[in-house]
């Protein structure tokens, strides 16, 4: 009965390698799919989504890396990245749109105000102006 | 004996269906991607689907791993995710709306939030009226 268990073990442990295996080969042509995107898209905000969309994909291969390897590490390589997407995208669009209002502000004042009247809104979201 | 194997074959459906959930939601996040034609619904399949395929997928990874430290660790990146992705969307649809000059022609834009009210206040008031009729 030893022998049937252990051949069962090695079965089983082949059945999660080859599906370990398939998942990370679909992430990565989905990968590829979401950098279609992040070259096509015609605004700002849309390369910056596909690139987070990267990053999440890219942290569910590298959790599925740590348990097909058996290294316990990888998993705060994990921790880290989704640390530093999140804080990347805030980063972005915080100096975008501060880049922004400081370009509209150089060019001409007289149309600043007109659009300041139109994107008033805006300026209330922000909280500064 | 016999109860540890089927316990194991039971892990790997379970975990498999959760796994095989996420890479579905993923895919459909990413047709969402491709399908609309603005950022800002884009933003909405991404954000959603971000969120929802990451937390799924990473449950399905936890039964697979059993009761270990890693999972404790996958378990707070679920917990981190589920808070800050749809912050991340939120500021990203900040910056579309504050540097898109001409936002009028893709959405409504309202001066202040009392006319958006009033606008649905008229119409409810108008389905009630129809239906009384």
């Amino acid at each position: 009965m030893k022998l049937q268990m252990s051949e069962n073990l090695n079965t089983l442990d082949k059945i999660y390698q080859g599906m370990y295996i398939a998942v990370l080969i679909i992430l990565a042509v989905m990968l590829f799919a979401c950098l279609i995107r992040a070259v096509k898209g015609p605004r700002i905000a849309d390369r910056i989504v596909a690139v987070n969309m990267m990053g999440t994909m890219v942290m569910v291969m590298i959790a599925v890396l740590s348990l097909l390897l058996k290294e316990g590490f990888l998993i705060d390589i994990c921790l880290i990245y989704a640390l530093v997407s999140f804080l990347a995208v805030t980063v972005i669009s915080k100096v975008y749109i501060g880049v922004y209002a400081e370009k509209r502000q150089a060019l001409n004042p007289e149309a600043e105000e007109e659009s300041a009247e139109g994107n008033k809104e805006g300026d209330d979201l922000l909280g500064n102006s | 004996m016999i109860c540890l194997e089927i316990l194991e074959w039971v892990k790997l459906v379970i975990g498999g269906a959760l796994i095989i959930c996420g890479l579905i939601i993923f895919l459909i996040e990413l047709y969402g991607i491709f399908h609309f034609r603005y950022v800002l619904n884009r933003m909405h399949a991404a954000a959603m689907g971000d969120t929802l395929g990451i937390s799924v997928s990473l449950v399905g990874l936890m039964i697979f791993s059993g009761f270990n430290f890693t999972t404790l660790k996958m378990m707070l990146i679920v917990i981190f995710l589920w808070f800050a992705s749809p912050v991340s969307s939120h500021l990203l649809a900040r910056l579309e709306f504050t540097t898109n000059e001409n936002l009028k022609s893709h959405c409504q834009v309202y001066k202040n939030l009392a006319d958006l009210e009033k606008e649905i206040k008229q119409e409810r008031e108008k389905e009630a009226g129809g239906e009384e009729k």
